[in-house]
């Protein structure tokens, strides 16, 4: 394989004068017409996967744009040998004297320019074009800005409690086990230290760093699967949906264990050919990535579904083996962990038995496809595609090898695009959309393949149609962007909300908030969590000794006076709010302090806070 | 033969190097970790005394142990805090407070009120009628010159009906929304003496229920707009020439009121002592609220009781621990109730707010 020579610039590929083959081709002449040139079929085909499919079901078009005349035949483009067009007004255009032959002969092609394999030219351009989609993540991600959510204040606050708690036996202001989406001792320790180091943007960065890790480990087990070319592109969409922008700058568990879910993936994809125990080496970081977040469980038959997809068959290299050896591994793991932690209430509450909301499904529906709609049809048009053809890869050498079946392709596509559905479909049965925005990312990293297909294919062999590719990624990008900082807009800037908070609060008061997890965290030098009662629920027992819970809670323990200070802000639980705003104007004890204005998607809004009198 | 040894010799010391380092590492590393860890125990103990308190952006560091910085985002030029006027409402000391001409659009009639009297004022009260734009300017001379600001907000030629139901919202959502902004705590008193009938508001053209709705809707619409710097002051006359009128029909409701200011002159019409003057009114009150109670309005006709009259006003709000102090009506309007032409007068009221208890700084009370 060495020294193929090529019959003339690889850069005129679209040029508009060509000479028509006059038969044969330097590599397969049975395809040198025009209109097959331009077809890229043929399909990767791997003597060693196993033999599913007849590899003719393959596209025939083998040969592709590539398809020019012999090495010795003159260049269509008449280019010069150094890849200069001639001047014809020069002496060389006009010497009528030279003898008739070629003029000019073309040095030597670098295997590199058709090789499959990828030489460290490919590579370097590969790993900078992946730069530069990680430095745009970064750049779309840091330029969000709002302070704490009320998940992130939570999370933080309870990994300082967990901390102190360990460290100084002070007493949980809560049992989180009970009602965390993920383990309570694990995320939230790391951030608690992270914030302790570096305040709140350090624990943001750390997430920014996870969906880097994301993108990168996806570039990584798509180039494994496919080639560089999908690789980025799948890098490229899913560095810039909402979800991976958001998540990149959202101090919660979700970053990480998108990481750890992208790093089981390529686990499971680059030990493809290696015994099959291999892949247990994933079991790990996928139970990990469970225990950061529950739900990322919904992933793990995706996974092992991936596991025997993308395994060699022979004696040593069982595709199936490598699925049983993964879901029993993780299996055993899961089971340890819940058997020897405290977090099976927290799994139910949140995740196995969340309680179901009232949002229809159109509203879901509506929300899916707003957020990660363009990406999923991309996925799926990738997917359709590569079922359709096969082939990878431009280079005429593809012809000597084979690829996945056809039946494997369809497989790997409905996999990777069915995994994303998984969550959305989730929601739907529970009829709420609570952190759907968020879980649509788990999804998508799976679906992001397919969608790199999808950006490869509507771009066309040797870039044919690269507007088509900007456009989709443009689209992606501006949707990504505006979408992100809507979300960061959800919730108000409670910068002023907090300086006030922090004049009228105590180590002994009682406190009513929106969102209560906010002030919480902003106040933790001077309360407990313990001192504060959020809008989501109460449990008030009035003097008689009678319990009062939701809305009666609010109103009697407001009549009597309970709350030192209220805080409301109107968007958190608006419902809520009214009662406990109504209930305050009937009771003497309380007086408004004053009103805080903040900005968000719904416009202006308040926080509203009225002091004890 | 050498060789070997140096290189026996060499591989001991790097054993030997190896096993200090790790012997090091484990004591270390624990010690460590609970360094990086760098948690302090989490809730108010862990809080560096009352610095860590008042100001948030003054905790925003790096480097926040368990105490997490606070926001320190969009710190706008107006993000001054709201004001909270909790301390001003029951002050362990009386409020000595004027009306003099001119004041407090400028403040010098005060300044020179303050002189005859040897204390400075800490309310100043003026009169603003319907329509009357929010005196910014005023109120901050007022605030700034050491007095919290008291407004007697006078509805002339508005039938309170009309304010109850919401036809003058714009005037007043502006005029509330400029003492919001302006973001000095003030007094405001609407519709005064409501009981009488000498004020367009009084007894003759409105209702009880119409005065009372029209007091509400101020309040919701100030509430409505976030203004937490009003001390409402619900104001009756003395119910003493007005004996048939009953003031609780009159009453918004202790969600409405701050203060019970009472309105009553020492007159030559009247016994003239604090107990006749204030105390039926008072005793009237207290069958309905017991809010504190200011005396809103007060003075003492020109003559040989004027003196007497200082000294018993003075003497019994003292007395009074429900009772906040009282506004001298230093005006000559209808009568000359100032004191400055009387010299005895003047040296009279010298004398009877010379107690430490009268007047207090209203920006630390």
């Amino acid at each position: 394989m060495t020294s193929i020579p090529t019959p003339r610039n690889p850069l005129a590929e679209d040029a508009p004068v060509r000479v028509p083959d006059t038969g044969g081709s330097w590599f397969e002449s049975r395809h040198s017409s025009p209109q097959q040139e331009e077809r890229p079929g043929g399909g990767v085909r791997f003597t060693d996967h196993p033999g599913d499919d007849d590899p003719d079901e393959d596209e025939p078009g083998v040969g592709g744009p590539e398809g020019g005349g012999p090495a010795e035949e003159a260049p269509a483009d008449g280019g010069l040998p150094d890849g200069r067009l001639p001047d014809p007004d020069g002496p060389d255009g006009s010497d009528r004297d030279r003898p008739e032959g070629p003029g000019y002969t073309l040095p030597p092609v670098p295997e590199a320019s058709w090789t499959l394999d990828s030489g460290r030219r490919r590579s370097w351009i590969s790993r900078a074009l992946l730069l530069g989609i990680l430095l745009i993540q970064t750049a779309m991600s840091v330029r969000l800005s709002n302070t704490a959510f009320q998940d992130e204040a939570l999370y933080m606050y309870a990994g300082h409690a967990q901390l102190s708690h360990w460290l100084y036996d002070t007493p949980l202001p809560k049992d989180y086990n009970t009602y965390f989406s993920g383990a309570p001792t694990l995320y939230p320790i790391a951030a608690a230290v992270l914030e302790n180091h570096f305040g709140m943007l350090g624990v943001r960065l750390f997430s920014l760093f996870c969906m880097l890790g994301s993108t990168a480990l996806l570039y990584g087990f798509t180039r494994r699967l496919f080639n560089e070319r999908v690789a980025l592109g799948a890098a490229a969409m899913f560095a810039v949906t909402q979800s991976t922008v958001v998540l990149g700058f959202f101090a919660t568990y979700d970053a990480p264990a998108v990481l750890l879910l992208a790093l089981a993936i390529w686990i499971v994809v680059r030990t493809d050919r290696a015994p099959a125990f291999a892949v247990l080496l994933a079991a790990p970081f996928a139970v990990l990535a469970v225990g950061l977040k529950y739900a990322s469980a919904l992933y793990l038959p995706s996974l092992v579904l991936l596991a025997v997809l993308t395994g060699r068959r022979d004696k040593n290299r069982q595709p199936l083996l490598r699925g049983v050896l993964l879901a029993v591994g993780a299996g055993g793991l899961l089971w340890l962990g819940m058997t020897f932690t405290d977090v099976l209430k927290g799994v139910q509450a949140t995740t196995t038995q969340r309680a179901h909301g009232t949002e229809p499904w159109t509203e879901l529906a509506r929300q899916c496809v707003e957020f990660g709609g363009l990406m999923f049809v991309t996925a799926v048009g990738g997917a359709v595609s590569y079922a359709l053809r096969g082939r990878m890869n431009e280079s005429p050498l593809v012809r000597t090898m084979t690829g996945p079946g056809r039946r494997r392709r369809i497989l790997l596509g409905l996999l990777l695009t069915g995994t994303a559905l998984l969550a959305p479909a989730y929601q739907v049965h529970l009829n709420t959309s609570v952190a759907l925005y968020k879980h649509l990312g788990f999804g998508l990293l799976f679906a992001a393949p397919m969608a790199g297909i999808g950006l490869a294919r509507l771009v066309g062999p040797h870039f044919r149609h690269p507007q088509l590719g900007i456009l989709l990624w443009v689209v992606t990008l501006a949707l990504g962007l505006s979408q992100s900082t809507w979300r960061f807009d959800t919730w108000p800037d409670s910068t002023r909300m907090t300086e006030v908070v922090r004049q009228h609060v105590t180590s002994t008061g009682r406190y009513l908030a929106s969102a209560d997890n906010v002030p919480v965290y902003y106040t933790s030098d001077l309360t407990l969590q313990s001192q504060w009662t959020s809008t989501y629920g109460i449990g008030y027992v009035d003097g008689a000794g009678a319990l009062h819970t939701g809305d009666d809670g609010y109103r009697t323990a407001i009549a009597d006076g309970w709350f030192d200070l209220v805080v409301l802000d109107g968007v958190a639980t608006p419902d809520t709010d009214r009662v406990v705003a109504e209930a305050i104007a009937r009771s003497p004890h309380y007086r408004l302090l004053g009103r805080i204005p903040f900005t968000h998607v719904g416009g202006t809004g308040y926080y509203r806070i009225w002091v004890k009198q | 033969m050498s060789l070997p040894t140096r290189t026996a010799g060499a591989g001991r010391r790097a054993r030997a190097a190896l096993f200090r380092a790790l012997a090091a590492a484990l004591l270390v590393l624990p010690l460590a970790a609970c360094d990086l860890l760098a948690q302090e125990p989490l809730g108010p103990a862990a809080a560096a005394g009352p610095s860590a308190a008042p100001s948030a952006g003054a905790t925003a560091s790096g480097t926040a142990g368990a105490t997490p910085a606070a926001p320190t985002r969009t710190a706008t030029p107006d993000a001054a805090l709201p004001y909270d006027v909790r301390p001003l409402l029951k002050p362990a000391k009386k409020y000595l407070g004027v009306a003099v001409d001119g004041a407090p659009a400028s403040m010098a009639g005060v300044d020179e009120f303050a002189g005859r009297i040897g204390k400075r004022p800490n309310i100043v009260e003026y009169y603003s009628g319907w329509g009357d734009e929010y005196d910014v300017k005023g109120v901050t001379n007022a605030w700034q010159g050491g007095a919290l600001p008291f407004i007697a907000w006078e509805p002339y030629k508005t039938p309170l009906a009309d304010i109850a139901a919401g036809k003058h919202d714009d005037y007043v959502k502006r005029y509330a929304a400029a003492v919001r902004n302006t973001n000095v705590p003030v007094a405001i008193s609407f519709a005064h003496e409501f009981n009488g009938t000498w004020y367009d508001w009084g007894t003759k053209t409105t209702t009880a229920a119409d005065f009372v709705a029209a007091y509400q809707h101020l309040h919701d619409v100030f509430t409505q707009l976030g203004v937490g710097q009003v001390i409402w002051v619900w104001s009756p006359n003395s119910i003493n020439p007005v004996p048939t009128v009953a003031l609780k029909p009159y009453y918004p409701g202790d969600t409405y009121v701050d203060w019970v200011g009472i309105v009553a002159y020492y007159t030559h019409l009247e016994a003239g002592t604090f107990d006749t003057l204030y105390t039926p009114t008072l005793n009237q009150i207290r069958t309905f609220t017991d809010k504190p109670w200011i005396i809103a309005e007060t003075g003492s006709e020109p003559g040989t009781r004027k003196v007497s009259d200082i000294y018993n006003l003075a003497a019994n709000v003292i007395k009074r621990p429900d009772c906040l102090g009282f506004i001298w009506f230093n005006l000559n309007k209808e009568v000359d109730w100032r004191i400055e032409g009387d010299p005895q007068s003047q040296n009279a009221f010298k004398q009877a707010v010379s107690d430490g208890r009268y007047s207090f700084d209203v920006k630390s009370p």
